[in-house]
């Protein structure tokens, strides 16, 4: 997958549901409650936005596992969330490439140690288990994978850090830029292009069924 | 390799490896051909939790940010730049 411009928008609107909905720019709260209000929503952004893959699945599984984060997964996700998360039993698939795929590996290593050490190969079988080990930890939901799988999700997850990353980098240059030019002149904004804009931010939350009614009480959540 | 079981090929999961070296930025370095895949994966993982340090790092900055702006100014700021894009 290749980190799309639709990605990253759909990131963004995402976020900025988020952190609506958590209320994050009111002043009330600590800072580190700010911040941790804003990393949920980055990530279940994240999640959002990609779909449904396996990591997208696992990550909102281990969010959820925070009593703190429930609230708001269930205001963003609704249904979805209440539904039970479809569990992956890789038991049940046919181990189709776990052995396939560490023999490849094995055989890949194997032919670029073979112009040094050829004893290095074994070493190399071990030493690609214990990392890929490491990875699955990484990987949300990669305890359940399949080698091959891992891999897929891997390259999936990493495409996905790198867009929100690019995009709270983006996010923050221009909330710097507004910052100053607010204090230049503090008229800045005027209030038909407020209007229109918190219009725009409307029509987008009436698409979403289960928003409209919920959002209608607006309750404030404490993150 | 049993290709009663498997249904991937070794073609596929080359791909999946050069496209995860091609991601990571280390590679361009890289003039010797493939790296061994012990090292992908550890490349991988390093770049997996540096990325995630980033996003840390950018909420710390963010929450700080958005602290001294109004509620308004911030949100319609991300609009604006959605709008923009």
């Amino acid at each position: 997958m290749q980190a799309t411009k639709s990605f990253e928008q759909a990131f963004l609107k995402q976020m900025l549901l988020g952190i609506q909905l958590s209320a994050v720019s009111h002043t009330t709260g600590s800072l580190q409650e700010r911040k941790s209000a804003i990393k949920l929503s980055a990530d279940v952004a994240m999640a959002v936005a990609r779909g449904s893959k396996k990591w997208t699945r696992g990550l909102i599984a281990s969010l959820s596992k925070e009593e703190q984060n429930r609230s708001f997964l269930q205001f963003v996700l609704g249904k979805e969330f209440e539904r039970p998360a479809k569990i992956c039993h890789s038991s049940w698939k046919i181990p189709r490439s776990k052995n396939i795929v560490r023999r490849s590996l094995r055989f890949l290593s194997k032919r670029q140690s073979n112009i040094r050490a050829p004893n290095s190969s074994v070493l190399a079988g071990t030493l690609v288990e214990k990392r890929t080990q490491v990875l699955k930890r990484l990987v949300p939901g990669g305890e359940s994978m399949d080698a091959f799988s891992l891999l897929d999700e891997t390259l999936d997850y990493a495409t996905c850090l790198q867009a929100q990353v690019d995009v709270m980098q983006k996010l923050m240059t221009t909330l710097e830029a507004s910052k100053h030019s607010r204090r230049a002149d503090s008229d800045a904004q005027c209030p038909k292009e407020k209007f229109h804009l918190l219009a725009m931010v409307g029509s987008w939350y009436s698409t979403r069924k289960g928003l409209r009614k919920r959002l209608s009480k607006r309750p404030k959540l404490t993150l | 390799m049993s290709s009663r079981r498997s249904r991937i090929s070794e073609e596929e999961i080359n791909e999946l490896i050069s496209k995860l070296q091609s991601l990571l930025p280390e590679t361009r370095r890289r003039g010797a051909g493939r790296a061994s895949s012990a090292k992908l994966l550890q490349e991988t993982c390093n770049y997996i939790r540096s990325l995630r340090r980033e996003v840390d790092d950018l909420s710390d900055r963010l929450s700080a940010l958005m602290e001294t702006m109004d509620n308004n100014s911030a949100e319609a700021e991300i609009v604006r730049s959605l709008l923009r894009s």
